[in-house]
């Protein structure tokens, strides 16, 4: 019971110290007395995003195409031959920085379509939780969200599947650990979404405070210029 | 664990994107990383070597700081690089997981793993190619996260050694991504900090290697090297890293500190040679400018500002002035009209001071460069603990780094074990990691 009341109060003081005020999905040992502050509220951003074609997105670094599992459990890539992504890692019990990452990916997703430009362009919502999130939790996200355009929600058949997309990626994804030692459900990661061209490259990296779909829009915009 | 999906996807169609976006900051910390807002429980400080001290090496020294645990106040590790480099900043990547230090002579990098142990830092990387790779850019200075990448602002270039030079970045795995120089008519470096919440980043401009590693004595002296200091702020749209605009400020303007309630557009910066406070404020047009808002000490006796730090709520910035070795302690809840409220001598010589999310506690180190150290004769060299109860500094701990053999102490950048957590595959050694890492 200690252990579970300890869960809790780490629970609600990580959703107010690291989930809102970091943007980082962490759930430290943050005990009382080491958390204080609750953030301002954050009213929307005060900017224009700058107008595609305006600015470059150089290489960030490459990334494979991986093989993943889709909703009905077939294997497919991650990355498609020819088209540009944008890849968000999450895990489906995460109650802070994902939902907002798939809130931006939903809006996302309508941009593209009611511009015509989801052809050309793959969202994929991907869990770094496989033992959890298996394809008919991802099948039952899909339902939920329902994507306008080429939406597609991923796992991996095992935990060393995902973990190689990580390390590609550079995406940190930690563990827990209770008191004891033992391992906890709770993972640690820092929110962060991928634009990826048709050829692999990371062109840019979005995380919390950076995820603002209208600039995500532009950049999209921006590497369909570029062909 | 059935219905949690539907409830993430509930939750991801009412959000709202209007106010995702959250920015709320560790005093000076990127927007881009998490922040440490309870009890710290170390302090890194990137420490410059002195010939003949101890292994006479550049080193990352780390000191308990957390009054309820053992090591409070003591010297955990010091992880040495080997050899000099004019160790000066260093900062957090954005999983918090690595620390950047930066050397201003050889412009070497070293990158420390500070999560698998925060109590003993490893050195996992060095860059010691920066020049090359980066065309020709020198003196890697500030060292801000950005998502997945490091943001580099320079002092200099290998051509001349000036002040022309340029912002560069990384990614986090220590790969070069770019070199973004200067604008025209803005060509020096220094700092460089953004509002995510505005799109926009500041810079503010400093002078070359020819001159920052250059006796102070000799400097000062020479009427014409005293002109190559920057004089400029520029404006960037961070998103296309486009400078759109570039304010005056003279006399080398250094830190930059954003205001961190994300109603509040401003930012300030102290400039070092006038020996003034300057508030950078968004016009109603979207514009900037630039306002001289108050002295720092008395201009006329050449204190040299440095480092500045701003409290979370905005109200009370500390502004380090090196060769009087003064922390003075001004109210800016009216950021036009700026109160000096506290001063108090630091040493004979103070550098950089950073506070802890809350304002509580307070840390100030000794040393700006190896040839500015000492410049009034004295040059101890130390780290110094206070706490901030809002009128005074009341002193907690000092370590000595000359008699403790390490070095001149610089930037500080905090670390705690609840920011930890165990890479997946680790878990096995659990009851051992807990035990290390708490």
């Amino acid at each position: 019971m200690r252990w579970r009341r300890k869960v809790s109060t780490r629970a609600w003081l990580v959703a107010l110290v690291l989930g809102l005020v970091a943007g980082a999905e962490a759930h430290g040992d943050a005990e009382p007395g080491r958390a204080h502050v609750a953030p301002p509220p954050s009213p929307a951003p005060v900017f224009e995003p700058p107008a595609p074609g305006s600015y470059e997105l150089p290489v960030i670094q490459r990334v494979g195409r991986h093989q993943l599992l889709d909703p009905d459990g077939g294997p497919v890539p991650l990355l498609e031959a020819g088209r540009v992504a944008v890849v968000s890692f999450v895990f489906l019990s995460c109650g802070h920085a994902c939902p907002q990452a798939t809130a931006t990916m939903q809006r996302l997703d309508r941009l593209l379509a009611e511009r015509g430009l989801d052809a050309g362009v793959g969202l994929v919502t991907v869990s770094f939780d496989p033992q959890r999130d298996r394809p008919e939790q991802m099948a039952r996200q899909r339902e939920a969200l329902q994507p306008k355009g080429r939406w597609r929600f991923l796992t991996a058949p095992d935990q060393a599947g995902i973990d190689e997309v990580l390390r590609d990626f550079g995406q940190h994804v930690g563990v827990w650990l209770g008191p004891d030692g033992e391992a906890t459900p709770q993972l640690d990661h820092v929110l962060k979404v991928f634009l990826v061209d048709a050829a692999g490259g990371v062109r840019n990296i979005y995380s919390t405070g950076y995820l603002d779909p209208r600039l995500m829009l532009n950049d999209v915009l921006t590497l369909a210029g570029e062909s | 664990m059935a219905t949690r999906p539907l409830a993430t996807a509930a939750l991801a169609i009412v959000f709202s994107l209007a106010g995702a976006t959250a920015h709320a900051d560790e005093t000076c910390q990127s927007p881009y990383l998490p922040k440490l807002v309870g009890q710290e429980d170390y302090v890194y400080v990137w420490t410059l070597g002195i010939e003949g001290l101890g292994d006479g090496s550049d080193k990352l020294v780390t000191v308990g700081a957390n009054p309820e645990r053992d090591d409070y106040g003591k010297v955990v590790a010091s992880v040495s690089v080997g050899g000099r480099h004019e160790a000066h900043h260093a900062g957090l990547s954005d999983d918090r997981r690595f620390l950047w230090a930066g050397g201003l002579d050889d412009s070497r990098i070293d990158v420390f793993d500070i999560a698998t142990n925060p109590a003993q830092p490893a050195l996992v990387n060095t860059i010691t190619d920066f020049e090359e790779q980066t065309g020709g850019v020198v003196g890697p200075h500030g060292f801000y996260a950005i998502p997945g990448r490091m943001l580099i602002s320079a002092l200099s270039n290998g051509k001349d050694h000036g002040g022309k030079t340029a912002l560069v970045e990384y990614t986090n795995a220590g790969q070069f991504v770019r070199t973004i120089w200067m604008p025209k008519g803005a060509e020096y470096g220094y700092d460089a900090r953004v509002n995510a919440h505005l799109n926009r980043m500041l810079t503010s401009s400093f002078t070359g290697h020819q001159n920052y590693m250059r006796k102070l004595g000799d400097l000062l002296g020479d009427a014409e090297a005293m002109k190559n200091f920057g004089d400029t702020v520029v404006v960037w749209d961070f998103h296309a890293r486009k400078p759109l605009q570039t304010l005056k400020i003279p006399g080398a303007p250094l830190e930059i500190r954003w205001a961190l309630d994300p109603t509040h557009t401003w930012a300030f910066t102290s400039a070092a040679l006038t020996s003034k406070l300057w508030g950078v404020f968004r016009k109603d047009d979207g514009r900037f400018e630039a306002v001289e808002l108050a002295d720092i000490g008395d201009p006329a006796k050449v204190p040299l500002p440095v480092d500045i730090s701003l409290s979370a709520d905005d109200t009370t910035l500390f502004v380090d002035t090196f060769l009087d070795g003064m922390v003075r302690v001004f109210d800016v809840t009216d950021p036009r009209a700026p109160k000096q409220i506290y001063e108090r001598k630091i040493g004979s010589q103070v550098n950089m001071v950073s506070q802890s999310w809350d304002g509580k506690r307070i840390y100030f180190t000794s040393s700006l460069l190896g040839q500015w150290d000492g410049h009034g004769g004295e040059d101890e060299q130390f780290l110094k603990a206070f706490t901030w109860d809002g009128k005074q500094l009341t002193p907690t701990f000092e370590l000595d780094f000359r008699k403790l053999g390490l070095g001149r102490p610089h930037i500080m950048r905090f670390g705690q074990h609840g920011l930890v957590s165990v890479r997946r595959g680790d878990e096995a050694a659990g009851p051992g990691l807990a035990a290390r890492t708490r």
